[in-house]
Parts: structure tokens; C-alpha cells; sequence
């Protein structure tokens, strides 16, 4: 038996852990106990994680739709159609015709190489991923007020924090090595406080447990500055010294009187006077947020009143304090630096900016295209206008993960052509063109980056199953099979290149990283990486308030309770590895709807009893949950379950700013089935 | 040289000794991998015997995490089913904690219907113990019962005594390999035996003084006292403290494939909702304080009145990857106090 | 090597299966395999298939099992879970009752006759008929958990003399759901008193509704005995009830269902306090689990 030392595959916690191999095969994981954020721990899903690589159901071999059915095809084979097909659509209707969705499971490596793939070969920016659904906000809003949309503190830095705010995160569910370390900062003293309409395990061990309506945060924050400045709890020499446009939002925020956060929130003027207290009294406080932040039609705004927060109280740059967007893949933070996103290159350099694009024409050798792509929920608009014709989806279940399952169904439908590399059959492989089976986190070399930036290295444990292959492969051929040199002949190769193009990359190599990684920016070999950000100065020089204000959201008489979507403990995004997890899925076997018990009462439904979720387009049969966790006049439905795709019910209402659709505040009706 | 004589192996005599045993046996021993010593087939790098016992048990390599049980084959509508013979190894390095695990699952899986997967492992595997003479911050085996030396289960037991190891034998397999190797050994001499006691009492004294003990007594009422809905809402449910444990042996069974295919079977664990739940979904355990309170009987109760055996060997596992830091043990002395 | 501890196996199960090597079957978790060779319909979504178990050359093997029994079932692809044996041993063939519940009852239920399934097994302790004989037997159950008792009732119809007054109660939620509909004659023919009563009625219905206690009217506790399976909830209602007419709680027994992955008591997914439902059950008397209901 042989311990191979990697990191795992679901959440952004990025936590090391040994997999076991015998015979060549994957029997067990177990925690590395010197990685600094498992410290000899996992949650349930990584001491499982093993369980779903040798599952029968993996991908073995690429497939070609021939006839209307996908049939058994060589590599050769499926890497030439594709590389024709998209050359002939591009050729005949443009570049911007094709598009390439990269997906946050694949390595910083595979997420280069497509990046590179679509703006090199393709010469199209038309590319994005998974984190337009769940950071965008992050980096749209953090990028404007502070210079960087990344978690500005490492998880280890929560550990020592004096307060905490935690909102629209079910931190225990989602992050539980982050909660862990926001549960020992509790335990030392700390004052929690949690915002979450949902009674979550972690606003249950909270000292304050704030329950604001779906889509007052804005009000409830700007309600909490109110008091910390009116109180003169500001941190008047940090606003001074580090920031601008403070009084812009003194004045904004004043209107924020409790009474007034009440009549918007819900929150009773005595739990926002004790939250805010709490916060600003704090030596060292931190702001911790996730999707129930994001997901939302202002997640924008969300994220900048969190930011005005922490910039108020002088929080940042500082061990115990700053704003902490929990990243919900493994490597959706690497994808972003990787440039997997229409916007930018590597290290965020933007494809508008002449420099940064002279730069990578250098170093790619090729001419690259100026203008930004869409995003990926307006790629599938796109898609079923006929704007693009040819997309390339790497490990991504659009069918499942984005808003409007029909509408993502009539997209992809309406494509030219669609090839869709993964590990396991999806309901967006099933409508493919071609289908590349491509390694698992276990069968590949290469490296994650976590939630706080920390860069790591994905071992190579065992052989991937029938013909699989790295996707860094896959992303290669079709390269060199539209004419773009691409003769890399190993993972760490790749990050030599990504280490040369990505300044925040400079000193990343495979040599360095070790049990613990590095945290970026990390700009030459000889740099320990940087563990907090903004200790000295803004990358923007100073940081900036940004007022925003509360909009209030309509209610549809006809549709009066409010869905919203997440995850459960026990399973991962879309279900694709976690579903065939034999105790996770025996844990969580089937999806429910969280109702009230008053509301259920008034239903007249029972626990177990199947009930109907209709939204104005759709509606969705799923078995009714009686419970607490969810405040009267919402209700929560995982979206890992195919059979019952959550994400029939909700719609295309994306925020301006980030275009992140509003995955967490759905008008819908519910009746019981058998009425 | 007589049968219950102890031998003397010299330090730089052991990688000589195990290489000829593993000329006919995988030898398993903790090793460092990325720095971090762990239980894995040894091919010859440094040993991590002076590291911390590693944090996953070598249990495991009798009750894996994940094993096929038999291989099924269709054919004409009838099947054949195919067994997966057992490795011989050689396990260098248990502590007596491992130990006095194996031994309890000795006697729940060696006897009435002996488990057959787990019982040819067993038989094909030679245990070489390591008595425990700087033990582990988590470790509480002397109030247990288990440790720091071990007393009987192992083939071969070796005490570093400083100068070398002391190397008893505790089974006719332990007797066969210091004759067909005597070549690496001297005769253990008096200071040596001396040295082994004087190490194990001042490790044992450093143990019991770190955590005072409890009586079985006291340990039955503090599960009585405990608030177990309190410790619910702090656990994280990751079921850590049952899959690490040594002597936890839940397990589930699973079949892989259609028309042929595996029958595996995983390691399971009883604080987990699904781990008692029947298909029509009641569950007879169903709140997680009960199941956290089940699994505190199990291992002073339930397989004590089974085993004659504590279902507890003191290595601390749990208490160290539990992720809401519920040490074990401390939870038992608050309740009573 | 050191096989100090590796005690000789003892035998723990009243019946095993016949012929060679089996108890090493079991302990490999390697099923025998048994051909379907009847499906009969009982309701809805309870079907009685009937077995052939199999050797290596495909010959019959007889299975020598007790009232109460159950078996492992296995689809290979979906899994293993527990049957109680619905036949009794005094008759051919080997017949297990399934009701829908999860996959693997459903994959049981599609099969056909001359599929192969897997069975391992008999386990458990089974009703002890030996101290039931020369008793009034009082025999109760609701739901599928008469599957289990059928076969205490067909073992006692073929014994008949060995027993004194047997009493059946039976209900079930609708008069659909009731089984074994076509042998309650049998029974009576057999001297049995046959009880049957339902939650509720459609227009079809002419016997008895309400609680399966209501159905217990003369019966003679001394000396008396009983066999009871069905929900937790109903069977506490029928033991206090057969209590207060003055049955002896060690002589009340009760089929306990559990989850069960092993069926040898290694799982541990089937325990009620320190007890093995697979192995020291599944019949418990109430005096030992009346607490633990």
C-alpha cells in the first residue's frame, strides 16, 4: 500500500489528505496531519473522497454522437472532429461563434492550457466558468474596493480573530475546516455572529444569530455601519490613512437607522445593536461570506457593504481580521487566476489592456483577440440566439448547476457543435457531440489553488480508468490540431509557463510546494508567498468605500413564498461524484424541500409526503422536509439531485455588475401532489 | 537459544533483517511521506519508527477502508464469484495500542463464524511490534489498559532501549524468524532488560500523569451524565472519530457493476444517521447525541460484556481529527465532575 | 500468524444451510444462488417469490431453517439486505415474501421466474417452537411483518397436535394490503382461529376494523405464548395488552426488523444496545427488549 500526499477535490478548503492505493487501485484517505488547514482533520465527504474514483460508471473511452447516439470513437478521432469542427465554425462565422467553459475541478494547469486554447487557437475571449455562478460579485466588488477579489486572510487567520461575522455562509455544511477554525476562535472568546435566514448548525453555535429576510443584507449591513459610526466605533486612522470616500458613505448609511433595518430585515434593533457592538469593539474582526452573499440579482452590493464594513473598522491586513469570500471548488480560485474568465489573462492582466495582451502575444507567439467575451449565463443566451454555434465544456454540468435548466437544455440543443470532457456521464455529456473521458483528481498531476489563495500540488496516485487522460492533455492536442504550439510534456511543465506569463505566479514551481503549497502573490522563486493581503497598501493604493443602497425586491402575491438554493453536507455541486459516493448518498439519498413547520401546517403537509414547487414557468415534484432550519415563507432545495433539478425553477435575473444569475430568491407556490 | 529468550538487534541490524524478510513478505511499516509519518509498504526508505504512532492505524491493513469482498460473473444467467487472497505482510512498528485493537477485533471477527476476509489477513500477516517509550501527546493507553508496553498478540516485539532494540518473540512465527535470522542478533543482556522496564515506567508514568484515570464505574455514569444533545450541536458530523478509531469495525457493503462486477465492503460508521435508518426511513437512532452516546457504550459497554476486552485502546485518534475538538476523554471527566 | 486469540468458530445459528463448506460461504460473504421459480402477487407491491437455492453442479440444496429465519437476499449490482423466510420448513419450496421499500427490493420484485438471485443465510435465532409446543399460541402481526409469522403458522398447521389453541390476529392498513389471503381457510382448517381486521375499509370490506387487540378476545394465557411482528408502535399496544391478560412477558416473542448489512453479527448495523438482531435476534422475548422498542 502506498500514501500519496494531494488535495482534495471538493470545497475550496483545499485540505490535504493522503490517498491509499493498493494494487493500483484507491482503497482509502486519511488526513495529512501537517497541512495547515486539515491539521489531521477532514469532513465526512474527504474521509470518503476515495470512494467514487473506480466507480463503473466512469468515463472510458472518448465518444462520438453518430447517427443520434454516442458511439465508442478513437482519441484520434474525437481530437480531430473537434478541432474541425470548431475551426470550421469559427471560419465561418467568426471567432466569437466558438466558446470554451473551463471548470473549477481541473487543475490551475488544465485551466491554462484551455484559457490558452480558446484565446490562442480560437482567438476568442469567450471563455468563462463555474465562478461566474458563485464569485463574481466577489471579484467584481472586491477588485473596486480593495484591488483584489480574493480572500484577503489565510483560514488560519480566523483561528485568532476576536469577532466574527459570518453571513450567507453554512459554514459547517459547506467549509467545515473553516468552521473548525472559526469554532476554536470561539472557543478562545471570540464573539460569532451569524446572518442567515437559514438555522444552520453554525448559526445555531453562534452568539448572535441575525435572521435576515432573503435580500436585505445590504440593509442589515449599512444598518451596522450606522451604528458603528454613529457610535464612534470607526477606525478613524485607518479611514484616514488608508482609504477614500468615507463621507460619501457616512451619508449613505445614516439612513440605516435600526427601526428602519427592522422594517427591511426583520433584524430586531437590539441583535444589530449587539452584532454591531461586537464587530467594531473587536481588536481583530473578520467578515466571512459565501454564495448567500453572492447569489443574488445585487450580489455586487452584498459584497462592497461587507467591504465598507471591514475598511470602517480598520479590519484588514492584519492576522484574525479581513474579508473572506469562501471559494465553493477546490480550484475555483485557481480558474479565475488561471484567466478562465472573458475578461482577463493570468493574474487578472486584462485582454483590454494593450500591454498585458502585447505580453501574452509574446509570450504565446500569436496574435490574441482585444475584446472581452460574455459571460457564461450570457454565453447560453447567446447560445440559443445562434450567436455561438461550437462550445467546448470541460468538467462542467451547466444541465444542473445554471439557472434555467430548460433554457441551458434549448442552448446547448441548438449548438453546431458541443464537446464536453468529464469523469463521469452527465446530463450535459448526454448531449455532446463529443465526449472526452478524461483522469480524476487521483489520476493527475497538477495543482489547486484554495480559498486562500494557497497554490498546491494534485498528485498522481493511480492510472486513470480504460482510455482517460489528463485534461492538460486534451486541451494540448487540440491545440497543436489548430496549428497553436503546444508540446508540453508534463503537468509541471505548464506551471513553468503559467509561473513565467502570471506575475502573482512568478515563484510558484512544483519543487517549492510541498505538503503546504504557497500562497499567491508569490512573484519570484525566492519570495515565501503572501499570506495576508493589503498589510501595507492597496493594490488600487488606497481602498475605497463604496455606498450602496437597498432595492427593494417585488413580491408575487401569487407566488408568495421565497426558494433558495445550496448544498447539503453530504454532497458536492451537482452530484456527479459525491451521488455515487456509496455513505454520502446513503446519508442524503434523495432531494427534499425544506418547508416550516408553520407553513408546512398550513399546507397541510407532512414530512415525507411529495408536495409541487411551481415558479411562474416551471414546477418541480420533490418530497416535502418539515423543519426549523428554514425561517416561515422560505423554502430550501439542494441543488444536487437530478432527480429534481432545482434549477428548473429558477430564472436569468443577473446581478449588473458580476451578471451572477440570483440563485437564492425564487418567487414560487407549493401545494401538496396528491391535491 | 531458548524459546522466551530476548534477543538484541542492533539499530543499524533492522533494515538488514527486514529486507531479508521482505524478500517473501510486502513489510509495512511507518514511513514518511511528504515528511509525515504513515503506515505503507517499505521499499527501502528511512523508517519513521522515532515519529509519533501515525495518525491512521495499520488496522487498516486488516480491515481496509474499502476491499472487495468476492468478484461476481455472469454467465448463461448463472454467476461465479471469485475470492481475493490475502497478502502475506509483515507489519513493523504496531504499538501495543494497535495491538490490543487487533485483538479485540480478534474476538469479534475470529470467532462464532470468523470473518473470513478479515481472518486470512490475519493469519497471513506477522506482526513486529514496537514497544512505546516516548508516547504520543493524544495517547492515554495506560489508563486503558493497552499500553505503552504491549503484553501478548504480536510475533515479535521490539523495545528501543537506546542502544539497539530489545527483540522478544511471542508466537512460534516470531520463534522461526530469530532462528532463521539469528545471524542479526546478539544476546540480550541483563542492563538491556533493565533499560526496557525503566523506559516503559517512565512512560507510562508520563501518560497516566497527563490524563488522570477513570474507573469503568465512573466511565458508565459519566455516558449516563452526559448531555449528549449538547455535544450534537457542536459535532461537525464528519465521522472522523469512528473511521480513525482502531477498534471501530462498522462496515457496509456495496455491489459495483452490472452484469459482473464486485461486491466491496467499506468502513461505516455508527454516528452517521444513514449507518441505522431502514428503507421505510425510521430510524431507530435517530437523533446523533444517541448515536454519539451509542458509540460511547459500544466501546465501554457493549464490547467489554462481548470481549472481556475495553472496545477503547487509548491512542487518541478520535479526539485528535475531530474537527469541533471534542476531546473524548475530557467530555467523560466534565460530565462527573 | 499468532492465531492465539483466533478461537475455534462456534455455531450460533438453530438451522444452517445443508451440505458441504457452507459455513465458509457465509463467512466469505459469497452467496449460494437460488433461482426464482414462482412470483405470486400478494399486493400492490408485496410479492412471494419462491425459491430453488443451488449448489456448484446446479443441484437443489434443501435448507434447513426454523420459523423466524431470515436471509440475506442479494442482486448482484444492487446489493444484499434481509428477508425473513415467509415458507415454513415443513413445506417446499423455499419462499420469501418482499414488499417494496428501497433499490434492492425493487430489483428483487423485477425478477422473473428462472432469474438467479443470492441468498446466504438462514440467520438468526428464529422462534423457539420447542418451547411454544404445548401451548396456546397467540400469534399477532400487522403490516409486512406477517411474512414472518406465516411461516410460524404453516410450521404450527403441519404440527398442529403438538400445540394447544392458536390464535391468529392479523391487520393490515386496507384490505389490499393483506396477505396469504387464500390460506386463511387452510388455517382454519387446520384448527387454527384466524383473526383479520383492517385501518380502513372500502365498500368491499365486511370484516372487522380497528386495532389488531381488538381481535384477542378468548384467548387462555396460561399456559400461554406469543409470536408478534409488525410496527414498533403496534407491537408495544399487543405485548402490554397480552401483559395485562396476564401473559408472561418471557413468553411473549417479538420479530425484531433492523438494517443489516453482514446477517453474522460483524456490521454492527443491526444492534439494539449491546444485542445483534442479526444473530441474537431476530426474535427477541419482550422481557429482554420490551425498554429498548
Amino acid at each position: 500500500m502506498e500514501k500519496i500526499h494531494t488535495t482534495c477535490i471538493y470545497c475550496g478548503c483545499g485540505c490535504g489528505l493522503y490517498i491509499h492505493v493498493e494494487d493500483g487501485r484507491v482503497v482509502g484517505a486519511s488526513p495529512s496531519p501537517a497541512h495547515p488547514v486539515a491539521r489531521g482533520r477532514l469532513c465526512v465527504k474527504g474521509w470518503l473522497v476515495h470512494d467514487f474514483v473506480h466507480h463503473p460508471d466512469r468515463l472510458k473511452v472518448p465518444l462520438i454522437r453518430r447517427g443520434g447516439r454516442q458511439v465508442r470513437a478513437s482519441w484520434e478521432d474525437a481530437l480531430s472532429l473537434t478541432a474541425k469542427r470548431l475551426k470550421e465554425i469559427k471560419e465561418e462565422s467568426g471567432p466569437n461563434a466558438v466558446a470554451v467553459l473551463t471548470s473549477a475541478k481541473g487543475t490551475n494547469e488544465e485551466n491554462y492550457l484551455l484559457m490558452k486554447f480558446a484565446r490562442a487557437a480560437l482567438k476568442t475571449n469567450n471563455v468563462d466558468h463555474v465562478a461566474r455562478l458563485c464569485h463574481a460579485p466577489s471579484v467584481a466588488g472586491l477588485s473596486i474596493s480593495l484591488g483584489s477579489g480574493s480572500m484577503t486572510n489565510p483560514i488560519k487567520s480566523l483561528a485568532r480573530s476576536d469577532a466574527i461575522l459570518v453571513t450567507g455562509s453554512n459554514t459547517t455544511g459547506q467549509h467545515p475546516l473553516v468552521a473548525a477554525h472559526i469554532l476554536e476562535a470561539q472557543s478562545r472568546g471570540a464573539t460569532l455572529i451569524v446572518a442567515d435566514p437559514r438555522k444552520t448548525q453554525i448559526a445555531t453555535l453562534a452568539d448572535i444569530h441575525l435572521k435576515p429576510k432573503l435580500g436585505s443584507d445590504v440593509a442589515w449591513t449599512n444598518g451596522i455601519l450606522n451604528l458603528i459610526i454613529e457610535r464612534d466605533l470607526a477606525d478613524e486612522d485607518f479611514i484616514r490613512e488608508r482609504t477614500e470616500g468615507f463621507e460619501a458613505l457616512k451619508e449613505s448609511v445614516s439612513k440605516y437607522t435600526p427601526e428602519m433595518v427592522e422594517r427591511i430585515s426583520g433584524i430586531s434593533p437590539e441583535d444589530l445593536e449587539k452584532a454591531a457592538i461586537a464587530f467594531a469593539e473587536a481588536p481583530r474582526a473578520a467578515v466571512v461570506y459565501a454564495m448567500g452573499t453572492t447569489q443574488h440579482s445585487n450580489g455586487t452590493d452584498n459584497v462592497l457593504a461587507l467591504a465598507n464594513l471591514i475598511l470602517a473598522t480598520g479590519n484588514v491586513g492584519r492576522m484574525g481580521t479581513g474579508i473572506n469570500p469562501l471559494r465553493g471548488h477546490q480550484n475555483v480560485q485557481g480558474a479565475c487566476d488561471m484567466g478562465a474568465l472573458p475578461t482577463v489573462y493570468t493574474g487578472y492582466q486584462k485582454v483590454e489592456d494593450p500591454a498585458a495582451r502585447e505580453k501574452m502575444e509574446r509570450a504565446w507567439g500569436t496574435d490574441l483577440p482585444s475584446s472581452p467575451g460574455p459571460t457564461a449565463v450570457e454565453m447560453m443566451e447567446a447560445a440559443e440566439e445562434g450567436l455561438i454555434k461550437g462550445i467546448y465544456i470541460s468538467g462542467e454540468n451547466p444541465m444542473m448547476s445554471y439557472p434555467d435548466r430548460e433554457q441551458v437544455k434549448r442552448a446547448l440543443e441548438s449548438l453546431e457543435f458541443l464537446a464536453v470532457a468529464d469523469i463521469f456521464p452527465t446530463e450535459t455529456t448526454a448531449l455532446a457531440d463529443v465526449v472526452f473521458p478524461v483522469a480524476s483528481f487521483a489520476e493527475k498531476d497538477g495543482t489547486f489553488t484554495s480559498t486562500e489563495r494557497r497554490v498546491q500540488r494534485v498528485r498522481r496516485a493511480v492510472s486513470p480508468p480504460g482510455e482517460a487522460r489528463s485534461e492538460w492533455r486534451v486541451a494540448a492536442d487540440l491545440m497543436k490540431r489548430l496549428g497553436v504550439d503546444a508540446d508540453y510534456s508534463s503537468a509541471e511543465e505548464v506551471m513553468e509557463e503559467i509561473a513565467k506569463v502570471t506575475p502573482p505566479y512568478g515563484g510558484i514551481s512544483y519543487q517549492r510546494l510541498g505538503i503546504s503549497g504557497l500562497h499567491w502573490p508569490c512573484p519570484d522563486p525566492s519570495h515565501p508567498g503572501t499570506e495576508i493581503l493589503h498589510q501595507e497598501s492597496f493594490p488600487i493604493g488606497r481602498a475605497r468605500f463604496n455606498p450602496v443602497e437597498h432595492q427593494d425586491l417585488e413580491l408575487d402575491p401569487e407566488y408568495p413564498f421565497l426558494l433558495t438554493t445550496g448544498r447539503s453536507l453530504f454532497h458536492f455541486h451537482t452530484g456527479t461524484m459525491t451521488r455515487r459516493v456509496h455513505l454520502l448518498n446513503r446519508e442524503r439519498p434523495r432531494a427534499t424541500v425544506d418547508i416550516n413547520p408553520e407553513d408546512a401546517a398550513a399546507l397541510g403537509v407532512r414530512r415525507g409526503q411529495k408536495v409541487v414547487v411551481e415558479s411562474r414557468e416551471h414546477s418541480l415534484e420533490i418530497e416535502a422536509d418539515v423543519t426549523e432550519e428554514v425561517p416561515k415563507g422560505t423554502v430550501f432545495i439542494p441543488f444536487h439531485f437530478q432527480e429534481a433539478p432545482v434549477n428548473l425553477l429558477t430564472v436569468h435575473n443577473l446581478d449588473p455588475k458580476s451578471k451572477i444569475p440570483d440563485f437564492k430568491r425564487t418567487c414560487v407556490r407549493i401545494r401538496r401532489a396528491d391535491s | 537459544m531458548t524459546l522466551n529468550a530476548a534477543l538484541f538487534l542492533d539499530h543499524e541490524n533492522l533494515v538488514p533483517l527486514i529486507e531479508e524478510l521482505g524478500k517473501t513478505l510486502e513489510v509495512v511499516a511507518p514511513v514518511y511521506a511528504e515528511g509525515e509519518p504513515v503506515f505503507a509498504t517499505w521499499k527501502g526508505e528511512p523508517l519513521a519508527l522515532d515519529a509519533d504512532n501515525p495518525l491512521n492505524s495499520p488496522v487498516e491493513f486488516f480491515l481496509p477502508q474499502k476491499e472487495v469482498l468476492f468478484k461476481y460473473v455472469q454467465c448463461s444467467g448463472r454467476y461465479t464469484f471469485q475470492d481475493v487472497p490475502p497478502k502475506s505482510r509483515l507489519i513493523l512498528g504496531m504499538r501495543p495500542c494497535d495491538l490490543q485493537a487487533i485483538k479485540v477485533l480478534d474476538e469479534i471477527f475470529g470467532t462464532e463464524l470468523p470473518d473470513h476476509p478479515y481472518a486470512s489477513k490475519r493469519m497471513s500477516t506477522i506482526i513486529v511490534a514496537l514497544n512505546c517509550t516516548s508516547p504520543g501527546e493524544r495517547c492515554f493507553c495506560a489508563q486503558m489498559g493497552s499500553g505503552p508496553a504491549a503484553e501478548e498478540g504480536y510475533d515479535l516485539l521490539l523495545t528501543d532501549v537506546g542502544s539497539g532494540y530489545l527483540v522478544e518473540s511471542g508466537s512460534p512465527a516470531g520463534m522461526f524468524i530469530l532462528r532463521a535470522h539469528s545471524h542479526h542478533f546478539e544476546e540480550a543482556l541483563p542492563e538491556h532488560l533493565k533499560e526496557k522496564e525503566r523506559l516503559l515506567s517512565l512512560a507510562e508514568e508520563e501518560i497516566t500523569n497527563r490524563r488522570p484515570a477513570l474507573t469503568p464505574e465512573e466511565i458508565r455514569r459519566a455516558i449516563d451524565e452526559t448531555d449528549w444533545g449538547e455535544v450534537e450541536k457542536r459535532c461537525l458530523r464528519c465521522g472522523g472519530c469512528s473511521l480513525v478509531c482502531p477498534v471501530c469495525h462498522c462496515f457496509s457493503v456495496m455491489d459495483r457493476g452490472v452484469p459482473d462486477g464486485e461486491r466491496l465492503r467499506c468502513r461505516d460508521s455508527c454516528v452517521m444517521a444513514g449507518f441505522s435508518r431502514m428503507t421505510s426511513g425510521a430510524n431507530p437512532r435517530a437523533a446523533l447525541g444517541e448515536r454519539l452516546r451509542h458509540w460511547y457504550l459500544d466501546k465501554f459497554v457493549y464490547i467489554p460484556e462481548k470481549t472481556g476486552m475495553l472496545g477503547c485502546v487509548g491512542c487518541g485518534r478520535c479526539s485528535s481529527v475531530c474537527l469541533s475538538e471534542i476531546d473524548r476523554w475530557s467530555i467523560l471527566r466534565e460530565a462527573i465532575e | 500468524m499468532n492465531q492465539k486469540s483466533l478461537k475455534k468458530e462456534k455455531r450460533v445459528r438453530s438451522g444452517t444451510l445443508a451440505g458441504k463448506g457452507t459455513d465458509q460461504m457465509l463467512s466469505r460473504y459469497v452467496p449460494l444462488q437460488a433461482e426464482v421459480i414462482d412470483i405470486d402477487v400478494e399486493s400492490s407491491n408485496t410479492y412471494l417469490i419462491s425459491l430453488r437455492p443451488l449448489d456448484e453442479e446446479d443441484e437443489t440444496v434443501r435448507l434447513d431453517y426454523c420459523p423466524g429465519q431470515f436471509l440475506m437476499v442479494s442482486v448482484f449490482g444492487l446489493g444484499e439486505c434481509p428477508i425473513s423466510i415467509a415458507s415454513s420448513p415443513t413445506r417446499e419450496p423455499l419462499q420469501i415474501c418482499v414488499r417494496e421499500a428501497g433499490k434492492i427490493t425493487q430489483g428483487i420484485m423485477a425478477a422473473r421466474v428462472g432469474d438467479i438471485m443470492g441468498i446466504r443465510g438462514p440467520f438468526g435465532n428464529g422462534f423457539p417452537v420447542d418451547k411454544m409446543k404445548g401451548r396456546n399460541v397467540v400469534i399477532t402481526g400487522g403490516g409486512s411483518g406477517f411474512a414472518t409469522l406465516r411461516s410460524l403458522i404453516n410450521y404450527i398447521a403441519d404440527n398442529r397436535e403438538d400445540f394447544r389453541d392458536v390464535t391468529v390476529a392479523y391487520g393490515a392498513r386496507t384490505p389490499h394490503d393483506l396477505y396469504f389471503t387464500s390460506e386463511y381457510g387452510s388455517w382454519q382448517a387446520a384448527g387454527i382461529e384466524v383473526g383479520i381486521t383492517v385501518d380502513m375499509m372500502d365498500a368491499s370490506w365486511k370484516g372487522n376494523v380497528g386495532l389488531v387487540t381488538s381481535l384477542l378476545k378468548d384467548i387462555n394465557p396460561s399456559p400461554g405464548t406469543a409470536a408478534l411482528c409488525g410496527p414498533p408502535m403496534m407491537i408495544n399496544a399487543v405485548a402490554k395488552d397480552l401483559v395485562s391478560r396476564g401473559f408472561l412477558e418471557p413468553d411473549i416473542y417479538i420479530s425484531l426488523e433492523r438494517h443489516m448489512k453482514c446477517g453474522v453479527g460483524k456490521c454492527e448495523h443491526c444492534t439494539v444496545g449491546h444485542y445483534h438482531v442479526c444473530t441474537e435476534g431476530p426474535i427477541f422475548s419482550y422481557d429482554v427488549v420490551g425498554d429498548l422498542l
